[in-house]
C-alpha cells in the first residue's frame, strides 16, 4: 500500500487515519498513567510520544518519501540532544549516591 | 579542463555599466532597508567594530588597574568591568565577527550565488543582534553586571548586586542573531552553489562556515534555555538552578559550557576557513590536504561538543566524568593539530609574499599553536586541577580567541578590503601594525602564563607586590596592542577616500568572488559562473593561477 | 516582454522567484529547508528544557509525582486533542491550496486558527485553576504533603514550560493569520506557489509535538 501524502493529489484518508492513530495512543498513554507502572511508566509515555511524533512528523509535516537533506534535518536536532543527555550522564550517573532515594534537602520544613 | 589565457585580469576593470553595491540606491532606507548581503555585511561591520572598541575599553580599564597592585578601580567596578569585557567580546565580537561580516558578505561570492537564500532573514538577524546590543549596553550603563561572563549560578541569581537580568536577556536574544545567519548559511551552502561547485570544489573558508554555522545552530539553543532560565530565576527568585530548593548549580553550567565550549570553536573555526584562503593565495601553491582540512573542520565542529565538561574539573563533577571529557579534549588536538600541519606544509616550496594579510595569517598559525598546545595542558586533569582559575588559563584562550581569532580577522579584512570598498590600503602601515599586533600581543599575554603558573588568580582586582613586573610587562603590551587594533583603522578609513583603485583580482587568487568587479555590483554576477574545478590552483614554479572557472593568468609577479 | 506582460496581468498570483533562485520550485525547496533547519534549533531549546526536567524527576521522583498531582489531567487532555485536530487541519488546507480549492483552503485555515484559539482558552482556564489551587511559584504556593522543597522546581518548570509552547503557539496563530489575512486575501497563495502556508503549516504541526512531548512530562506524573 503506497500513501500519497504530495498535496496536489492526496486524499484526506491517509491524514485523518494518522489523527485517530495519534488519538487512540494518547488514549494508551493516559492509560499507562493510572496503571502503577512505576519508574517503566515514563519510559512506556515517551515511547508512545515518540511514535506520535514520528508519524505527526512523517505525514503532518511530510517527511515521507526517498530520505532527503529534510529526513538528515529533522533527526539532527535529535540527535544532537543525545550529546547533551549522554555525555551530561556521564557526571550525574557516576555522582555518588545519584539518583538519590528522593531525599530533597528541606522535606521537613516549607522553605518559606 | 579546458583552459584559456585570457588578460582579463591584468588591468583594472572599469566599473562598467552596473553600479556597484555601494553607490545603487544610495539612500538611507536602501541601506537600512537593503536585502543585499554585501550591504548587510557592512551593517554587521559597523556594529561589531563599535563593540569591539567598547569591549577594548573595559580591557583597557582592567590592564590599567592591573599595573599596580594596589590598582585604580574599585574592586566593584573591576568586576564589572571584566564581567562587560567578556560578555561583549564574546557575544558581541568574537562569535558574529567573521561570520556576520566576511562570511555574509563572501559566502554568495564564493559559491557562485546572487544572494543569501533568505535576504530577509538575514536583515533581521542585523536588527536582531543590534536590539540585544541596546540590552547590554543599558545593563552596562545602569552600573553592569559583576558575575563574569559565565554567569555561574548561584552568584548570578542569589548573590550578584548588578543588571545580570538585562545582561542575560541580553545574551538571549543576542542567540536569535547567531541563529538566524547560521540558518541562512547552511541552507545556502546546500542549495545556492553554483553549476559544478560541489562539496569537494568549496572553498576552505566556505567549509568553515558552514561547520561553525552547524555548531551555532545546535548549540545555541541550549544557551538560549539556559539563560531563560537564569533570567527567569533572576526575576521571580526561584528556579530550576536554586540550590534552596534541591536545584543543581552544576546543571546551568553543563548547559551553559555545551554551548560554551562550542563557542570557542565558533570563534576558531571561521578563522581556520579565512586562513586557508589566504596561506595558499600568498605561498602561491595548492593548499596540502585539502579533503584532509574539509574533514578535519567537521570532526572539530563535531568533537567540539563532546568536551565541554572539561571546564568544569574542579567544579565537583564526578571524577570519571572528568576523566573521560580529559581524554576526548586530548581527541580534539588531533585535527587541530593536522590544521597545523597543513598549513605549515602548504608555505613547503611556495613562491611566498608577505604582504599583510599573509603577516597576520602566519601570526594566527603560530599563536593558535601556543594556544593549543597550552591547551593540551590544560586538559590533563592534575595540571588543570593545579591552574585552573589562574591567569594560565586566560592567557590560554586570548591566545585562542584574541590572538588567533582577531589576526584571522584583521588578516581577512585586509585581504578582502579592495574587494569590499573597491580600494587598495596601504602595504607599508598594513605589514607595520600586523607586526605589531603580534609583538604586541605576546608581550600582552605570554608573562600571564607565568603569572598563571605561579598561580595569580583570575578575576582579582588586587595581586602580591612581587608579580608587579610581570603584570606591568602585560600592560605595557596590551598599550602596543590597542595602538595595533586601533591603526587599521586610521589607515583603512584613509585608503577609502586616497587608496589606489583596486582591480578586480589584485592578489591574483582563484576564488570566485574575484571574478566579480571591485566592489561587486548588486547581483554579484550578471552571469552565473560555471565551475570547472576546486580552488587553490596555483602554480609557484610558473608564477601562474587557474581560477575555478577554468581559466589560466600570469601571477601577481608577473 | 509583452506577452509576459499580459500573463501576469493575466495571472496575477505566480509570483517571480527572487533573484538567487534558478526558479519557483527552486525557491520553494529552499524555503522548506530553512524552516526544517529552523526546527533543529527548536528541537534543541525544547529538548534542553525537557533534559533539565528529566534531570530533576530522576533525583526527586516522589516529590515530582506529589507536586503534579495538582496539574488538571482533563486541560492537558483536551488540549492535546485540539492540538492533533489542528495539525490534522492545517495539513488539509495545505492540500486544498494546493489543488486550487480556495473555498476549502480558507475553511480549514480559518477552522485550524479557531483551535489555537480554543487551546489557548483551554490553557488560560487552567491557569486560573492552578492559581485556586495554589500552584504559582513565588507569588502564591503552598507546599502539599510529600512535595519538600523540590515540588516547587516541577511547577517553575511546568509555568515555563506551558509559557514557552503558548507563545510558539500564539506565534503560529499570528502566521496563520498572516496567510488568511495578507497572502491569501491578495491571491499568493495558489497552486502555482503555495510553500510560505506549507511552511506555516510544517511549524504549526512542530508545536503540536511540543506538546506531544510535554503531555506526559506535566500531566502524567504521580496519577497512580
Amino acid at each position: 500500500m503506497t500513501i500519497d501524502i504530495d498535496p496536489r493529489s492526496a486524499r484526506p484518508r491517509p491524514f485523518v487515519v494518522a489523527w485517530v492513530l495519534l488519538l487512540v495512543l494518547a488514549g494508551v498513554s493516559l492509560l499507562t498513567a493510572f496503571l502503577g507502572l512505576g519508574r517503566w511508566a515514563p519510559v512506556i509515555q515517551f515511547g508512545i510520544a515518540a511514535i506520535q511524533v514520528a508519524l505527526v512528523f512523517i505525514l503532518f509535516m511530510r517527511l515521507k518519501g526517498p530520505p532527503t537533506l529534510k529526513w538528515v534535518f529533522a533527526a539532527s536536532g535529535f540527535f544532537w540532544l543525545l550529546f547533551l543527555y549522554g555525555l551530561s550522564m556521564t557526571d550525574y550517573a557516576t555522582r555518588h549516591g545519584w539518583p538519590s532515594p528522593s531525599v530533597s534537602i528541606q522535606s521537613e520544613s516549607p522553605p518559606r | 579542463m579546458s583552459t584559456t589565457t585570457v588578460e582579463r585580469a591584468a588591468a583594472g576593470e572599469p566599473s562598467g555599466a552596473e553600479p556597484s553595491y555601494l553607490t545603487a540606491e544610495n539612500s538611507v532606507a536602501g541601506w537600512l532597508l537593503t536585502r543585499d548581503h554585501k550591504r548587510i555585511a557592512l551593517l554587521f561591520f559597523f556594529s561589531i567594530t563599535f563593540f569591539f572598541f567598547v569591549g577594548g575599553f573595559a580591557a583597557t580599564m582592567m590592564r590599567l588597574n592591573l599595573a599596580t597592585p594596589e590598582g585604580l578601580l574599585q574592586p566593584a567596578v573591576y568586576n564589572r568591568m571584566f564581567t562587560m569585557h567578556g560578555i561583549i567580546m564574546v557575544w558581541f565580537f568574537l562569535i558574529p565577527s567573521i561570520p556576520t561580516t566576511f562570511g555574509n558578505f563572501f559566502i554568495p561570492l564564493m559559491i557562485g550565488a546572487r544572494d543569501l537564500a533568505f535576504p530577509r532573514v538575514n536583515l533581521l538577524s542585523w536588527y536582531v543582534f543590534n536590539l540585544s546590543g541596546l540590552v547590554v549596553l543599558y545593563s552596562l550603563i545602569m552600573g553592569g553586571a559583576d558575575t563574569g561572563w559565565t554567569f555561574y549560578t548561584p552568584l548570578s541569581t542569589t548573590f550578584a548586586n548588578g543588571y545580570v537580568f538585562a545582561a542575560a536577556l541580553a545574551v538571549f536574544i543576542n542567540g536569535f542573531s547567531s541563529i538566524m545567519t547560521s540558518l541562512n548559511f547552511i541552507v545556502t551552502i546546500h542549495r545556492l552553489r553554483a553549476p559544478g561547485m560541489t562539496w569537494l570544489r568549496l572553498p576552505l573558508f566556505v567549509w568553515g562556515i558552514y561547520s561553525v554555522s552547524v555548531v551555532m545552530l545546535t548549540a545555541t539553543p541550549v544557551l538560549a534555555m539556559d539563560t531563560f532560565l537564569l533570567a527567569v530565576e533572576r526575576f521571580i527568585g526561584i528556579g530550576l538552578f536554586d540550590p534552596n530548593h534541591g536545584g543543581d548549580p552544576i546543571l546551568w553550567q553543563h548547559m551553559f559550557w555545551f554551548y560554551s565550549h562550542p563557542a570557542v570553536y565558533i570563534m576558531i573555526l571561521p578563522a581556520m576557513g579565512v586562513v586557508s584562503e589566504i596561506i595558499p593565495a600568498y605561498a602561491r601553491r595548492p593548499i596540502f590536504g585539502y579533503t584532509g582540512m574539509i574533514m578535519a573542520l567537521m570532526a572539530i565542529a563535531i568533537l567540539s561538543f563532546f568536551v565541554w565538561a572539561h571546564h568544569m574539573f574542579v567544579a565537583g563533577i564526578s571524577v570519571y566524568s572528568g576523566v573521560f571529557f580529559s581524554l576526548t579534549t586530548f581527541f580534539v588536538a588531533v585535527p587541530s593539530a593536522i590544521k597545523v600541519f597543513n598549513w605549515t606544509v602548504s608555505l613547503h616550496k611556495g613562491s611566498i609574499v608577505f604582504d599583510a594579510p599573509m603577516l597576520y595569517a602566519l601570526g594566527f598559525v603560530l599563536l593558535f599553536t601556543v594556544g593549543g598546545v597550552t591547551g593540551l595542558m590544560l586538559a590533563t586533569l592534575a595540571v588543570d586541577v593545579d591552574v585552573h582559575g589562574t591567569y594560565f588559563v586566560i592567557a590560554h584562550f586570548h591566545y585562542i580567541m584574541v590572538g588567533a581569532t582577531v589576526s584571522a580577522y584583521f588578516a581577512a579584512l585586509h585581504y578582502w578590503w579592495p574587494k569590499m570598498t573597491g580600494r587598495m590600503y596601504p602595504e607599508g602601515w598594513a605589514r607595520f601594525s600586523a607586526i605589531l599586533t603580534y609583538v604586541g600581543f605576546n608581550l600582552t599575554f605570554f608573562p600571564q602564563f607565568i603569572l598563571g603558573y605561579l598561580g595569580m588568580p583570575r578575576r582579582s582586582y588586587t595581586y602580591p607586590a612581587e608579580w608587579q613586573s610581570w603584570n606591568v610587562l602585560s600592560s605595557a603590551g596590551a598599550s602596543i596592542l590597542a595602538i595595533a587594533y586601533a591603526l587599521p583603522l586610521l589607515y583603512l578609513g584613509w585608503s577609502l577616500f586616497y587608496g589606489r583603485k583596486a582591480p578586480s583580482n589584485p592578489w591574483g587568487a582563484t576564488g570566485l568572488e574575484w571574478l566579480t568587479p571591485s566592489p561587486p555590483p548588486e547581483h554579484n554576477f550578471p552571469r552565473t559562473p560555471t565551475v570547472v574545478l576546486g580552488p587553490y590552483s596555483y602554480d609557484p614554479e610558473h608564477d601562474t593561477y587557474v581560477t575555478q572557472e577554468g581559466t589560466t593568468h600570469g601571477g601577481i609577479h608577473g | 516582454m509583452v506577452e509576459s506582460m499580459a500573463e501576469s496581468v493575466a495571472d496575477t498570483s505566480v509570483p517571480a522567484p527572487e533573484v538567487q533562485y534558478a526558479n519557483l520550485a527552486h525557491q520553494g525547496e529552499t524555503a522548506e529547508l530553512g524552516i526544517w533547519a529552523f526546527l533543529i534549533n527548536e528541537t534543541i531549546f525544547f529538548g534542553a528544557l525537557i533534559f533539565a526536567y528529566y534531570f530533576y524527576r530522576l533525583t526527586y521522583p516522589h516529590e515530582f509525582a506529589a507536586a503534579a498531582k495538582d496539574t488538571v489531567l482533563w486541560c492537558g487532555t483536551l488540549n492535546l486533542v485540539i492540538l492533533v485536530t489542528s495539525s490534522l487541519t492545517i495539513v488539509l488546507g495545505i492540500n486544498a491550496a494546493a489543488r486550487d480549492a480556495r473555498r476549502d483552503m480558507v475553511r480549514w485555515l480559518v477552522i485550524t486558527c479557531a483551535l489555537g484559539f480554543a487551546f489557548l482558552c483551554v490553557k488560560g482556564f487552567e491557569y486560573y485553576l492552578d492559581f485556586m489551587s495554589h500552584s504559582v511559584p513565588v507569588v502564591d504556593y503552598e507546599v502539599k504533603p510529600g512535595e519538600g522543597s523540590a515540588g516547587e522546581l516541577f511547577w517553575v518548570f511546568y509555568w515555563v514550560a506551558t509559557g514557552l509552547h503558548a507563545f510558539h503557539l500564539i506565534t503560529g496563530i499570528g502566521l496563520v493569520l498572516y496567510m488568511l489575512l495578507w497572502r491569501i486575501r491578495r491571491r499568493e497563495i495558489t497552486s502555482a506557489y503555495y510553500t510560505p502556508l506549507e511552511v506555516v503549516g510544517i511549524y504549526w504541526s512542530f508545536v503540536d509535538v511540543v506538546w506531544l512531548f510535554l503531555y506526559p512530562c506535566i500531566y502524567l506524573v504521580g496519577r497512580s
